[in-house]
């Protein structure tokens, strides 16, 4: 049997990671200028729940440094410090710190017993070291005994217990009372001749938003018939509840020029309350015992006192919401794996089904059609969901790489701004994991090689402060990855030279743009004139493509001279099932995945025109787009010549022109099981995977992208030249 | 019935790692009876559907903290006697001045033994 203390403390590790991660949010919001109340006391409690189960399981040196972080935080909290840029990113460093000491802990590793020191130093620089002891000598309480006989004797009893329901509970009654204090509500109903004079509700509204965070009802009685509906104006109504220390007057001036257009009362929300449409029971109404002993001021101070003269930030705060976080159930991974593989296995099962239907001849209008429809529509739907299981939003790993700009960019000594986009896009999770060692790499090279110095961006005229851009998204079926650099762009030449010295290309070699920038993913290459502690010797790109690929999928680079640099990582949603058309070709069954075809061109011999012996283009649209023969490149067959009537699918690479391939037949579009091959065989060119089909024979599942980039590249390049 | 035995508690903290640890040296001392929550609002309702003898509760919580939900518990006549511990991160004076305005019974502060945790019970009920 398991030792349940264990079992506790592997899931206080698990929590820590979800706190640490709630703490580096809440700090990053406060880095972007979010200093309300609320975000500190969000990065407060997450350190001070780690401390808290640290010191149950006696994890000294967690406690210990989580205690000053904690202290240092608290003051914050208390508006005893005030907070600065250089302490929020001290806080920072100290949340940074704070995983890798959770994670030595976790682990049994050593402790960076110095880091520990002096990030704690430095701490207590701006508040002294807590005096724990001291604090404990003042309190002065007497334990309060209880008789069970109070509580309603033997506890079989049905104690009597009626409780208000929750929902007249109302907010935490210490809230009311200081938000009564410093806000005011409004309540604005437009008439039409406001809107006739030209006046903007909306305006007004912002004008309020400016006095303190705001929130906004709007007050809609739906008409009660259609012709309500033709009246001007007149129909809409506002209740503003602002937090601010102003006096109503103040609000009164935002609506000097509405005088008379509306119909406005102001007043604070104290007094108001009552009467709000819907308005929570007041506190002094259900707890009269509270009136008379006022809250404690240890509450009140996490109450969102934000002062009113620190402008831009402020305004923008009340659009901040706090991520609330959902219940959730944590499931072994293996258990979510069997469910995937017997999707899989369903999905086979559902296509051998159709297609045996098919073969009976049964028409599309009986029962059995019918049913059978809904069965599809049904796996679908599971394999769906069985897929949102594994997929987790790619914001965790966009946070560590938070942390290594930072690194990055202190130990260059360069000044870099992290901007993320699509950070709830969802990949698979072991996606997740895999991907964090090749993006560390890519961004430690992009702060290191990318970006030039601050003088030299300077000296082009470009801010100061370089930027590196990470985003996810979802493109058709894959999932794209992109960290973009405003640095200098890749320096060709000094590429090319340095891999001809190094001897990794032919001295005559002549390479294009592209073929040169892809020598950066040669193993032991490496650009820097000095060798940085930071990228290290080179190891970087070469290991990244390696790590990418074996993921299933594909790095690429777009660079522009003095603009920067994009490395775009695509990856397959790792689905297990995919949407295909199958195609003949030289009597071999294969499988296209849907997403890569732009069309299906059935051609004709004005379509084609010659470029040299035996090379032809197709001309799509007054395009020029090169053919391939499938069969040829497969190595099924010699290349045939290109009858009237033969059919190519137009595939569109994610580098490159678009590609025609010529095919045999096509034979169906379904839903196919992807079969990974890798395993048994290794990595085969142009070929994704392996899909069991509806009559039981195994198909290729093909990777267009890939045998568009090994074709014979002569005709690659004279199309490209031609079509531009 | 012996007094560990009848004593139904309800466990309140925010953190599933300290539920667990409370309910596990709860277990350790002898009680069983143990319903736990992960915030204020879930604990009075489900005190409000099962009621308890005696609510420890952790201080530091989103939303609503500890002493909130002493409050609540306070200001309702059912729940007025019902015994409350205050678990706290640092036993902060003005923390514990504010409890014992609210009624709190006793308060305990972190980290802790079971047997901490067992005195700190017997201080308002009595020997266990």
């Amino acid at each position: 049997m398991t030792d349940p203390m264990q079992e506790i403390m592997a899931s206080f590790f698990v929590e820590c990671e979800e706190l640490h991660e709630a703490l580096i949010d809440a700090l990053q919001s406060m880095a972007d200028g979010f200093h309300d109340a609320e975000t500190i006391n969000v990065a407060f409690r997450a350190v001070h729940s780690i401390k808290g189960g640290a010191g149950a399981f006696g994890l000294e040196e967690l406690v210990g440094f989580s205690h000053q972080f904690e202290t240092v935080m608290d003051a914050c909290r208390s508006n005893e410090l005030a907070i600065s840029d250089d302490l929020v990113q001290l806080f920072l460093r100290c949340g940074d710190f704070l995983s890798d000491l959770i994670r030595c802990s976790r682990d049994g590793d050593t402790i960076n017993a110095v880091a520990s020191e002096a990030l704690i130093d430095e701490l207590s620089g701006f508040v002294p070291k807590a005096d724990t002891d001291a604090a404990s000598e003042e309190i002065d309480f007497q334990p309060m005994t209880l008789s069970l006989d109070d509580l309603g004797g033997d506890a079989s009893d049905d104690l009597p217990m009626d409780l208000p329901p929750l929902a007249d509970l109302g907010p935490a009654p210490v809230d009311e009372e200081t938000v009564q204090a410093a806000a005011l509500l409004i309540r604005f109903a437009p008439e039409p001749e406001l809107y006739e004079s030209g006046n903007e509700p909306l305006f007004l509204l912002r004008s309020l938003a400016d006095l303190g965070p705001c929130q906004v009802d709007l007050d809609f009685a739906p008409p009660s018939s259609i012709d309500e509906l033709a009246k001007p104006g007149g129909r809409l109504s506002w209740t503003v509840r602002v937090e601010t220390d102003q006096p109503a007057s103040a609000a009164q001036e935002i609506f000097e020029f509405a005088a008379g257009l509306c119909r406005l009362e102001i007043g604070p929300a104290s007094e108001m309350d009552g009467a709000l449409p819907g308005a929570l029971p007041t506190v002094e109404e259900d707890i009269p015992a509270l009136v008379e002993t006022p809250l404690p001021e240890i509450i009140e101070s996490k109450q969102p006192t934000v002062p009113p003269s620190d402008g831009a930030p402020r305004s923008a705060a009340p659009t901040k919401t706090v991520a609330k976080v959902s219940p959730t159930v944590r499931v072994d991974l293996e258990r979510i794996e069997r469910l995937v593989n017997l999707v899989g296995e369903l999905v086979i099962n559902q296509a051998m089904l159709s297609q045996s239907i098919a073969e009976e001849n049964i028409p599309q209008n009986s029962p059995v059609s019918a049913g059978l429809d809904e069965f599809m529509q049904l796996t679908r739907n599971i394999q769906e969901s069985v897929m949102m299981i594994r997929a987790q939003p790619v914001k965790s790993l966009f946070q560590r790489m938070s942390r290594i700009v930072r690194e990055a960019s202190s130990a260059v000594n360069k000044s870099v701004r992290l901007v993320t986009d699509g950070e709830n896009t969802e990949i698979d999770k072991t996606a997740i994991e895999c991907l964090a060692d090749p993006l560390t790499h890519m961004i430690r090279n992009a702060v290191d090689h990318g970006l030039e110095s601050s003088e030299r961006r300077v000296a082009n005229g470009k801010p100061k402060q370089g930027e590196i851009r990470l985003a996810a998204a979802h493109r058709s079926g894959r999932v794209i990855i992109e960290v973009t650099d405003d640095g200098g762009g890749i320096n060709r030449e000094k590429v090319l030279a340095i891999a001809l010295k190094k001897g990794l290309v032919p001295e005559d070699v002549v390479l294009n743009d592209n073929e040169i920038d892809q020598l950066l993913f040669l193993p032991g290459f490496s650009t820097a004139d000095e060798v940085s502690a930071l990228s290290g010797r080179g190891v970087g790109m070469d290991v990244v493509k390696t790590q990418i690929t074996s993921l299933g999928g594909r790095i690429t680079i777009d660079s522009t001279p003095g603009v920067g640099t994009k490395f775009s990582i695509s990856l397959p949603l790792t689905l297990a099932v995919l949407d295909g058309m199958v195609v003949t070709v030289a009597g071999e069954t294969l499988v296209v995945p849907l997403n890569a075809i732009v069309e299906t061109l059935s051609l004709t011999a004005k379509d084609l025109r010659p470029i040299g012996p035996g090379q032809v283009v197709l001309c799509v649209r007054e395009r020029f787009v090169p053919v391939l023969d499938l069969g040829k490149e497969l190595g099924y067959r010699q290349a045939l010549s290109i009858d009237n009537g033969a059919i190519a699918l137009l595939i569109s690479p994610e580098e490159g022109t678009l590609v025609a391939m010529l095919v045999d037949t096509i034979e169906d579009q379904r839903q196919v099981v992807i079969k990974g091959l890798q395993e048994s065989y290794g990595r085969v060119r142009g070929v994704a995977a392996a899909t069991i089909l509806g009559d039981g024979k195994i198909a290729l599942i093909l990777d267009p992208n890939d045998i568009a980039q090994s074709a014979s590249g002569v005709a690659f390049d004279n199309v490209q030249k031609e079509a531009s | 019935m012996s007094l560990k035995e009848k004593l139904r508690v309800m466990v309140v903290d925010d953190m599933s790692t300290s539920r667990g640890l409370i309910t596990q040296a709860l277990d350790s001392i002898g009680i069983q009876n143990v319903a736990s929550a992960g915030d204020g609002k879930t604990a009075l309702a489900a005190i409000a559907q099962s009621p308890v003898h005696l609510v420890i509760s952790d201080y530091n919580m989103p939303e609503m903290d500890g002493l909130h939900l002493l409050h609540y518990l306070r200001s309702s006549p059912p729940t007025q006697k019902t015994g409350f511990l205050l678990i706290t991160g640092k036993a902060d004076p003005a923390v514990i001045e504010k409890g014992k305005q609210l009624g709190m019974n006793n308060f305990l502060a972190k980290p802790f033994q079971p047997a901490d945790l067992k005195s700190a019970i017997e201080a308002i009920v009595g020997r266990l």
